[in-house]
């Protein structure tokens, strides 16, 4: 596989910046769903369609007493 | 020579990277020819974590880390001078660009890592700056910035200075080509697809091009950054040298054979099939050169090759098309038919179009020189003559009225145009920035900084500019006019009524230094730089 120095430049530098494998080149199967999902869930936002982050969720709400 | 190393900074992180920088592209290849070691890490392509950035700023002993872009960049360049700092507490940081030449002592102040800024057009400037490097290291002559032009330096006790302003250059056809091979140009290329018209969606390889600084008119949210002469350097009424920014004008264009052996060269090395002309506006060195510039490019681009097939054989656009298309920017007072129709010929398939707005009262509030007919006949000339016209339009206008926006929704159901509208927006360098500069600092709680941190995205509401209407109703009324849909529009202004004999005004314009609303010229080189 090729090498990906992020620098470029008309000299060596002291040391390369190989760039590490990103995880966003890598996905598995189900992250590459979910990410194919949010992306065409938020382009079509709108009406009762809603997108919730799985990892962004808060609730710094009181929560409901009710059924404790 | 001097070891330098660039930094593009990330913008609009909610889009791919699809423009090369061009100033950081031309400042490099001016250090290179002037025999400088230099290196770019192009942060906007990459879009890799701090810890990349970290390991970039440890390469080697850097003399210079130079970083720039425009307003929209602040975020990511304050972020990254932050850690280049860290990493380097010795290397010299220099700062230019258009974030910086808008307002240099408040980035000074914000940004205490930056050692020098250089303010307005950096072609002579930034090399004279590594010519000083370059004696202090070989000569150990001490740095003594007091009399360099177009610069911020900081005194030994870290006051800021601002210098005179460096006199832009008269002829843009002693640049060198930008150092397109410094970038990762893959990363470009598979985001070369641009949805403004069949020609530019279907690009597999496209690269921008740069034909002209300036432009003559004065539109009001429009800033120019010292590039087009509308930039002086003054003491202001505390006895500080502060920029201002007048309507003065310096127009300059590279001849057309500059540009044609550039993009010869670009089709020849890189296989490039489309070339986005960033102008600020095309049409005004059309008529500026008394319409021979546009007719004598495009003769050029036929002569040279260029022309795409589907053009020279009047064949319907596919796959098979050998040549560059090309788009740019227009305007619609400025074009003419036969102009566009040449356009066409040698391969342009689209022009953007400020037209901002269809009301007759906010045009003539906005400088543009432009009528609602026109507008209007703008979008038809356009397209007879085969070009895709993309018009721009915005809302939020300081004099804007739920009639303006009636006008324009009916004219954007006329035209069959479908636009999600900007937000007016009082970027820096602009003359509503300093119109309304205060009611953006009481919008930001007194933190202007906030504001300009903020400004990434004109579809984002940061401050508003309107007099009446507020953050929440201008977003309701860019839905309204995105769903083109005057039934809301009048349902709401029979609520807004009622409440209007309450609402005071939300944003007021006062007079600034900064915004000198004359033609002051600012000064042209008489030699080339
Ligand atoms: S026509 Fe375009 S480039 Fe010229 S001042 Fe207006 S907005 Fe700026």
């Amino acid at each position: 596989m090729e090498e990906k120095n992020v620098l470029k430049g008309n000299f060596e530098t002291k040391k390369k910046v190989i760039l590490e494998e990103n995880p966003q080149d890598n996905l598995t199967n189900s992250q590459q769903i979910a990410k194919d999902l949010k992306e065409t869930v938020l382009q079509a936002l709108g009406g009762s369609m809603v997108y919730v982050e799985r990892t962004n969720l808060s609730w710094d709400g009181n929560s409901d007493k009710k059924g404790e | 020579m001097v070891k330098i190393l660039f930094i593009n900074p990330v913008i609009r992180e909610e889009d791919n990277p699809k423009h090369i920088p061009y100033g950081i592209a031309l400042l490099a290849a001016i250090a290179i020819n002037d025999g400088h070691q230099v290196q770019v890490y192009d942060a906007n392509a990459w879009r890799k974590g701090d810890e990349v950035l970290e390991q970039v700023c440890a390469a080697d002993d850097w003399d210079i880390i130079a970083i720039g872009g425009l307003t929209t960049a602040f975020g990511y360049i304050k972020k990254a001078c932050k850690i280049v700092r860290r990493i380097n507490p010795q290397t010299f940081i220099l700062a230019g660009g258009g974030f910086l030449t808008s307002m240099p002592r408040e980035i000074m102040d914000w940004m205490p890592e930056i050692d020098l800024g250089v303010v307005g057009e950096a072609f002579v400037t930034f090399p004279v700056v590594l010519r000083m490097f370059d004696e202090h290291k070989l000569i150990k002559i001490p740095l003594d910035f007091q009399k360099t032009l177009g610069i911020i330096y900081r005194k030994s006790n870290g006051t800021p200075v601002l210098n005179g302003v460096r006199p832009n250059i008269p002829n843009l056809d002693a640049l060198p080509w930008p150092a397109w091979e410094l970038f990762p140009l893959d990363i470009y290329f598979a985001n070369s697809k641009l949805l403004f018209s069949e020609e530019s969606f279907t690009s597999k390889r496209r690269l921008d091009v740069n034909g002209s600084l300036g432009c003559n008119l004065i539109c009001r949210y429009c800033w120019h950054l010292g590039t087009t002469g509308d930039m002086v350097i003054e003491e202001n009424e505390d006895g500080i040298n502060d920029v201002r920014f007048t309507y003065g004008r310096n127009i300059r264009y590279h001849s057309p054979d500059y540009i044609v052996n550039m993009v010869q060269y670009l089709r020849d090395t890189y296989d490039i099939d489309f070339i986005s002309f960033i102008d600020e506006n095309m049409m005004t060195m059309d008529a500026y050169s008394k319409r021979t510039w546009i007719f004598d490019l495009c003769e050029a681009w036929i002569a040279a090759g260029l022309q795409p097939t589907c053009r020279s054989k009047g064949i319907p656009h596919d796959d098979s098309c050998k040549g560059v298309h090309w788009g740019g920017t227009s305007h619609a007072t400025l074009h003419r038919k036969e102009s566009l129709e040449h356009m066409f010929k040698a391969g342009c398939s689209q022009l953007v179009y400020g037209l901002e707005s269809f009301d007759r009262d906010i045009l003539k509030t906005l400088g543009k020189g432009s009528t609602r007919e026109k507008n209007i006949n703008s979008v038809a000339i356009c397209q007879s003559a085969g070009i895709n016209p993309i018009p721009n339009i915005i809302i939020g206008f300081p004099e804007e009225t739920f009639e303006s926006i009636r006008n324009t929704i009916t004219a954007l159901l006329e035209l069959g145009i479908h636009a999600k509208p900007h937000f007016a927006t009082a970027y820096p360098g602009s003359e509503w920035y300093y119109d309304y500069k205060d009611s953006i600092i009481e919008q930001y709680k007194g933190n202007l900084e906030a504001y300009i941190a903020d400004l990434g995205d004109a579809t984002k509401i940061t401050a508003t500019i309107s007099h009446r209407f507020s953050a929440m109703e201008l977003l309701g009324l860019q839905k309204i006019v995105e769903l083109r849909d005057l039934r809301l529009l009048e349902l709401t202004q029979i609520h807004w009524n009622e409440a209007d004999q309450f609402m005071k005004p939300l944003a007021t314009p006062k007079t600034s230094f900064n915004m000198v609303k004359k033609k002051i010229q600012a000064p042209l080189a008489k030699v080339v730089g």
